[in-house]
This record gives C-alpha cells, sequence and structure tokens, in this order.
C-alpha cells in the first residue's frame, strides 16, 4: 500500500478514486507537461530524435505491459503489430488518407490483428504461448514482404510523405516530438487507467490465478482476448508513429530483435505497472545511445582495439542490464521508484 | 552484499555517463607525418612508388595547393561522418570500414589534408537498426556535415528525403535502388545492384558456351535462379526492369529461394533451383551468402551443375576464407581494384598503411580497402567545391553540386572511378572476375553496366 503524505485523507469517493490528490501535485503535473510540450524550444534535433524514439517505444511497451504486465499472457510479437500500424498508416496515407485519421485505424486493424493472434490465448499459456506470438513474428512480416506487393511495397517497403495539419509539416524532429508525445501522455493515461477499471482489475486476476478468477465468474477467453487487443492496438499506434519517423519501412525495421527489446523494457521498468514502460525505456534507450556514443571515444583512446568489439557495447549492455535487474531487482525500477518515494516520505525513520 | 553490486552497478553507469558526455578528444596527428605546413613526402611506401596525393580528377595533387590554407584560420579542421552497422549481423564485413576511414584520414593528414586543414573522423554505429542510423544522422546533422559516408541501405533509404531538405550529400555503400533513384543527394559508391546483375548478363550470355557448367540441364542457354537473402538486400534484384532485361537477352529467370543471413545450411534451397531447372545461381548477399551456398553444392555433389555468381560485396577475402576449395570458379562483378593489384599507386599507398598501422589480417578486406578510397573521394570533392567557393562558401550544398558537376573522380588514383551526373547516381564501370587458386582473377576489361534503375 502506498504511504500517504501526513494528513493526506480520503474526504470523499472522487478524491478516493484520484490519481493527482493534492494541490502539490497538481502543480507539479501541470508544471511536468508544460515543460514536456516546451523541451522542443530548448533542444536540438539529436536530443528530440531520442526524446521522439523513446515517445514511440514507450507507447508499444505500455501495450506490452497491459497483455505481459496486467494479464499475465506473454508475447515475442510486439514488433510484428507494430508494422501493421506502420504499414497501414502508410498505405492509408499512400491512397490519400490523411494521417490523423490514419493514425487510430492503424491501431484498429493492428487490435483486430492482435486479436487473431490472440485466439490460441484459451488453450496454451507461458511458454507455449511466447512461441504462438513469434509466429505473428514470422508471418507478419511474411505477408507484407510478399503479399499484394502493389500496396505493401514488397521487400523495398513503402515511403510515408510526411504528414500536415494546415500550414505544419511535421517532417522535422521538433513538428514530430507534438504529435508523439502527445500520444504518450494519452496512451500513458489510458494505461494507468485500464488498471483501476473493470477489465484491468479483472486482467490482474487472470494474472494473479486464471483458474480462481474463471471460478469468481470473469470470463477468460474474452478478457484475454481484450488484453491482445489493446496491446496490439497500442503497438498499431507506435507502429503509426514510427512510420512518420522513419518515413521508409520495411519488414526488417520490425524484427524479433526489437520484440525481444520491448520485451526487456518492461522488465527493467516493472511488470504491472503505468509507470514502468516509462522508466524502463527511458533506461534501456539511454542506455544504449550511451553506448552507441561512447564506442568512438574509446576507439579514439584505445586504437589497438577493433571497433567492432567496443560498439558492441552496446548489445552487452543491454544483456548485463537485464541480467542484473532479473535477479537484483525483478520488479523493476518502477518499484525501486516506490521504495524511494517511500523513504523519502518516512525519512528520517527507516521503518 | 546486494546493496555492494547495486552501488557498484550505479558507480560503473555514472562512470559511463562521465566518459561518455566527456568531450571527444582532438586527435592528434601522427608524429611521424608532416605538419599540413610542410612538403608532403610518403611516410610508408617506397621512394620509387611513392605516389603523389591525388588530387581533382586523375591528377596529382600539386604541393603548392596547400597554401590556399587561410592564414586566419591556421586551425582549420573538416570533420567527416561516417556511419554504419560496426556490430549486427552485417558486421563482418562492416567492422574494418572504420579502421579504413581512419587510416585514410591518417594518411591525407600527413599529405595536408584537405588543402591545409585537418581531417578529422566521426563515426556512429547503428547495429543494422533504422533508429540507430537516424538517431546518429540527427547527431551529425547538427554539425552542418559537408558530406557523410553510409554504409547500409536500411538508413540510406529511411534518411534519403532528409539528407536532401538538409543538403546534405552523402556516399553509401548500401546501393539499393530505392536509395539511389529518383536521384537524390545520395550517391552510390558501386553500380546499383540491379545494373550489376545486368552487367553481369552482358558477360555471360555472349561467353556461355565457354563457361557453362560441365554438367548439369539445359545447357543450351542460361537459366538463372536467385539464392538469396531474405532481405531488402537480397531481393533487389526483384524488380520488372531486371526480368525485362533478362528476357531482353534470352535468359530465363527460373526461380527465386530465400534464406536467412547467416544461414548455416542452404541445401534445400540448392536443390530447389535445381529441380526448377537452374543452372546458375545468382546471390545478392555479403561475403558469407556466397561462401554458403559454394560449400553446400560442393557437399549435394552438385557444385559442377552450377555456374555460381554474385554481387560485389560478395567478394571478399572473408569468402574464400569461409567457403574455402569451395570457391573455386565462383564469378562475380568487381567494381574496384583489389588487394592484389600491387602495382597499382593508390593499392600500394594502401597495402603501405594497412602495414604501418599493424591492423590484423582479419582487417584486409573490401570494407579496409573502399573505406580508405571513400575519404579520398570526400576530400577530393571537398577540394574541389574549395577551388570553386572558397572555404567561405564550402557547404553541403555546395559539395553536392561538384559531385554532380564532376564527370569523372578517380580517389586513390583509381581505387574506384566515380562518374555521378546530374541524374546519375552510381557508378556504372565493373569487371567480372573469377575465383583461381585463391585469387580473385579479371576475366574482363572494364565494361559498362546497363542502367536498370526503376522507372
Amino acid at each position: 500500500m502506498a504511504i500517504r503524505l501526513a494528513g493526506d485523507f480520503d474526504i470523499s469517493y472522487a478524491h478516493d478514486m484520484a490519481i493527482i490528490r493534492n494541490r502539490g501535485q497538481w502543480v507539479m503535473t501541470i508544471a511536468f507537461i508544460v515543460t514536456l510540450f516546451a523541451l522542443p524550444f530548448f533542444l536540438d534535433a539529436h536530443t528530440l530524435g531520442i526524446l521522439n524514439l523513446i515517445g514511440i517505444s514507450i507507447i508499444a511497451v505500455h501495450g506490452l505491459n497491459i497483455l505481459l504486465g496486467y494479464t499475465g499472457q506473454i508475447s515475442l510479437g510486439q514488433a510484428a503489430f507494430m508494422a501493421v500500424g506502420a504499414y497501414t498508416a502508410a498505405a492509408l496515407v499512400k491512397a490519400g488518407v490523411s494521417f490523423w485519421l490514419a493514425l487510430p485505424m492503424a491501431g484498429l486493424v493492428a487490435g483486430l490483428v492482435g486479436i487473431l493472434f490472440g485466439l490460441p490465448s484459451l488453450r496454451i499459456k507461458g511458454f507455449y504461448l511466447a512461441m504462438a506470438t513469434l509466429a505473428a513474428q514470422m508471418i507478419i512480416p511474411w505477408f507484407f514482404r510478399n503479399v499484394r506487393t502493389d500496396i505493401f511495397g514488397g521487400m523495398p517497403g513503402l515511403t510515408m510523405q510526411p504528414p500536415r495539419l494546415g500550414e505544419i509539416i511535421f517532417n522535422s524532429q521538433a513538428t514530430m516530438y507534438f504529435p508523439i508525445m502527445l500520444t504518450v501522455v494519452v496512451c500513458t493515461i489510458a494505461a494507468k487507467n485500464i488498471a483501476r477499471t473493470r477489465l484491468g482489475r479483472a486482467l490482474l486476476a487472470i494474472r494473479d490465478n486464471d483458474l480462481a478468477a474463471e471460478v469468481l465468474g470473469i470470463e477468460q477467453f474474452s478478457h484475454k482476448l481484450r488484453a491482445f487487443f489493446l496491446s496490439a492496438f497500442y503497438a498499431g499506434l507506435a507502429g503509426a508513429l514510427w512510420a512518420m519517423y522513419a518515413r521508409s519501412i520495411n519488414p526488417e525495421q520490425f524484427s524479433l530483435l526489437s520484440s525481444v527489446w520491448y520485451l526487456g523494457m518492461v522488465i527493467v521498468g516493472g511488470m504491472g505497472s503505468a509507470l514502468g514502460p516509462i522508466l524502463g525505456t527511458i533506461f534501456l534507450r539511454g542506455l544504449e545511445e550511451i553506448t552507441t556514443q561512447l564506442a568512438p571515444v574509446l576507439s579514439k583512446m584505445f586504437p589497438q582495439l577493433e571497433a567492432g568489439l567496443l560498439a558492441a557495447l552496446g548489445p552487452m549492455a543491454f544483456g548485463v542490464a537485464l541480467m542484473l535487474f532479473l535477479v537484483f531487482e525483478p520488479r523493476g525500477l518502477s518499484h525501486r521508484w516506490e521504495i524511494l518515494k517511500a523513504a523519502w516520505r518516512l525519512r528520517p525513520f527507516a521503518h | 552484499m546486494k546493496k555492494i553490486v547495486v552501488l557498484v552497478t550505479l558507480v560503473t553507469l555514472a562512470m559511463v555517463v562521465l566518459i561518455a558526455c566527456a568531450p571527444t578528444p582532438t586527435p592528434v596527428p601522427p608524429t611521424s607525418a608532416p605538419k599540413p605546413t610542410d612538403a608532403p613526402k610518403p611516410t610508408t611506401a617506397p621512394a620509387t612508388t611513392a605516389p603523389q596525393p591525388p588530387a581533382a580528377a586523375t591528377k596529382p595533387a600539386e604541393p603548392t595547393k596547400p597554401a590556399l590554407r587561410s592564414k586566419a584560420n591556421p586551425g582549420e579542421k573538416i570533420t567527416l561522418y561516417h556511419l554504419g552497422d560496426v556490430t549486427g549481423p552485417l558486421a563482418a564485413i562492416t567492422t574494418p570500414l572504420v579502421s579504413g576511414f581512419n587510416d585514410g584520414a591518417k594518411y591525407l593528414n600527413g599529405k595536408g589534408g584537405i588543402r591545409g586543414a585537418e581531417i578529422l573522423v566521426e563515426w556512429s554505429d547503428t547495429a543494422s537498426k533504422v533508429e540507430l542510423g537516424i538517431a546518429a544522422y540527427n547527431r551529425f546533422r547538427e554539425k552542418k556535415p559537408l558530406i557523410m559516408q553510409m554504409y547500409g541501405s536500411g538508413e540510406t533509404e529511411a534518411l534519403k528525403d532528409r539528407l536532401a531538405e538538409d543538403k546534405v550529400p552523402v556516399l553509401t555503400a548500401g546501393v539499393s535502388a530505392k536509395g539511389s533513384y529518383p536521384p537524390g543527394y545520395v550517391f552510390a559508391v558501386v553500380p546499383i545492384y540491379t545494373d550489376q546483375f545486368g552487367l553481369f548478363l552482358d558477360w555471360l550470355v555472349p561467353n556461355w558456351d565457354k563457361v557453362k557448367p560441365t554438367k548439369g540441364q539445359g545447357l543450351d542457354a542460361p537459366k538463372i535462379a536467385f539464392v538469396t537473402w531474405d532481405t531488402a538486400f537480397g531481393r533487389a534484384l526483384e524488380t520488372p526492369e531486371v526480368k525485362a532485361y533478362a528476357e531482353k537477352k534470352g535468359v530465363k529467370l527460373v526461380a527465386q529461394e530465400l534464406f536467412v543471413a547467416g544461414a548455416p545450411d542452404v541445401t534445400t534451397q540448392i536443390l530447389a533451383a535445381k529441380k526448377a531447372g537452374a543452372n546458375v545461381i545468382y546471390t545478392n548477399t555479403l561475403a558469407h551468402g556466397p561462401a554458403q551456398v559454394l560449400k553446400d553444392a560442393v557437399s549435394l555433389g552438385v557444385r559442377e551443375e552450377f555456374l555460381i555468381a554474385g554481387d560485389n560485396w560478395s567478394l571478399d577475402l572473408s569468402m574464400l576464407a569461409l567457403a574455402g576449395a569451395a570457391s573455386e570458379g565462383f564469378y562475380g562483378v568487381f567494381p574496384n581494384l583489389w588487394w592484389d593489384d600491387a602495382d597499382h599507386a593508390g593499392v600500394k599507398i594502401i597495402q603501405g598503411e594497412f602495414t604501418t598501422n599493424a591492423r590484423k589480417p582479419a582487417e584486409r578486406s573490401v570494407g579496409y580497402l573502399l573505406a580508405f578510397t571513400f575519404v579520398d573521394a570526400m576530400r577530393q570533392y571537398i577540394e574541389k567545391t574549395i577551388d570553386r567557393v572558397g572555404f567561405e562558401g564550402l557547404t553541403g550544398a555546395a559539395v553536392y553540386e561538384t559531385i554532380q558537376a564532376t564527370p569523372e573522380l578517380k580517389p586513390m588514383e583509381g581505387v574506384q572511378t566515380f562518374d555521378f551526373g546530374k541524374d546519375k547516381r552510381a557508378p556504372s564501370r565493373a569487371r567480372i572476375v573469377q575465383v583461381q587458386k585463391g585469387k580473385f582473377v579479371y576475366l574482363t576489361d572494364w565494361m559498362t553496366a546497363p542502367d536498370l534503375r526503376p522507372k
């Protein structure tokens, strides 16, 4: 149970349900939102590019967290569902549909495809379900490579023109930042609230003990499919934003390795918490960026070492981070954050 | 114990962050090399073969050129940027590019840099991930690059429009048709894959009776199967232009068999090609692709039933090492000179620098050779631009204009030849080579590839 500040009482049902509970938290939240959307006026394109990439990843990882963290269903196909979103958006834009309409459509189409690949979840779980979702990771890119190449561009893929809104062209990191971060904020609020709804509680019940949940009257199959839909919907949105970000998409961009990275982000951030995907994504994407920039510096410092060896710091750091978290903090950064908050509120007392 | 581990982890991470944020140390010019103001003199190659520094077009650079350096800007520096997959599935081929690039810059700095300006190099690994390519480009873009080098088709294609918007010309080794055309700021360093295949057909058809397999089926005419990677690179020949050209040449494309990059077995694909009636296998991959095809063809006992060939990137020493004796008789399209061209002035320089810098034998690859050459190409294009607009007018857009307006450029005395134009974004020259006794032997003189760019 969360430790509250002294004097913070529930004075109404609405107050009991509130996420933001007092004036101080409101001020902090508004200040954070204002700062978040003011960043493009102060940061360079490189930093904004990293933030955009983090934002897109957060959306995809939120989706995976709904499936894995809330419902306990393992998926190795998140990148493939992103591909569905990306191709849907790019194909619709190519057909003359506005990107702003294509964006939710991408989510919906990916969600429906997610339901399709969620069907085996009725009969199988754990590793077996992971293998079933792995099939999505194989079939979906194959589909875009080989089927209706007139629409999906075959192997070379599709190029997407930057979206427009009036006179604004979303072709720079600064302009793309706004739709991406807006989607991140909306998706984060939705993910936070899903866990507090009847559906969310049912998902948590299935995760904790599916048999007990069934006995309590929670129909497993439909709830699992809803979780698959939501997860893939988020991935679809992320995919559409990725198409805007990359402008050129092909099936190779949505690899199994990407799905594994998203899984790693959920684990590092902490499963079953809306904060987890944010912290996990920032941590791993940050680590990736740092190691990428570190390799050329080390290469100059130690010219006798091969560049490839130094550049391999990135994949190594990912593996080491994942291992350390699994061993020492399996509940992830969000749990560590909760402990930190509790310690701060209880200081100077240890307990 | 747990606290100690956490503490150590945090301290390590903090150190990593601090190192990453530290300013990039300015590379110290090699002590053995002359300062830019000194008269250039060769440091490694023997006197009889010491080349003059290559400069505009095909002429050697004149020693007086560094005088153009402005005295008001004694510390002039020009940074050349390159990004590519130093890690990831293609790393075996691409890693030596970094060493080649560094050694090339070091050598040219010893020769006076770019009109006296010191050449600096910055690179970034993309691990074959487009998102890392975009991030690296954003980082370099802030520094207003004059010209960049890229290696992968993926990042080239993704960045193509941005490069045009930002007016940053790029030389790319990822020579997919989608990345190179319609013409923009991307210039391919070798003929695009479709053109290479067209050139291969131009050679194959008239020579069929001489080179056709000794055994096999339907040997009256070439019947080609693509046994290649299931990637955009591997499947770059799936274009209507290629089909139409093969038909025009009387060549049948009978099958396309795909495999995953790094697959340890392609026997199924080879047998499927045989079943489809193929007598030629063409693979559009890096070196380990044909190595696997060749080894498995031998193990199946069908090597003599196929003429096996590949694109330029399939021709590397690593292919010879991986395939061993099975590589004998392999054909390929070769748009540059090779390490064995020991009498060539440019190759001699590269050989000398490779030895001087104590590079490992594994780095003696196509990547090192060409990266060294790319640096010289960039230097020449920038020098030509300086001659035209001066140091003050030096921008990416100005270099782009120079590249388009230079009908022929021979970096490193002609290790490669670039002949870009207003609507031409890739070279056309190449030769056909064959592996004979573990070496690449030229079978033809320079040929001009047909134009099979996408319509």
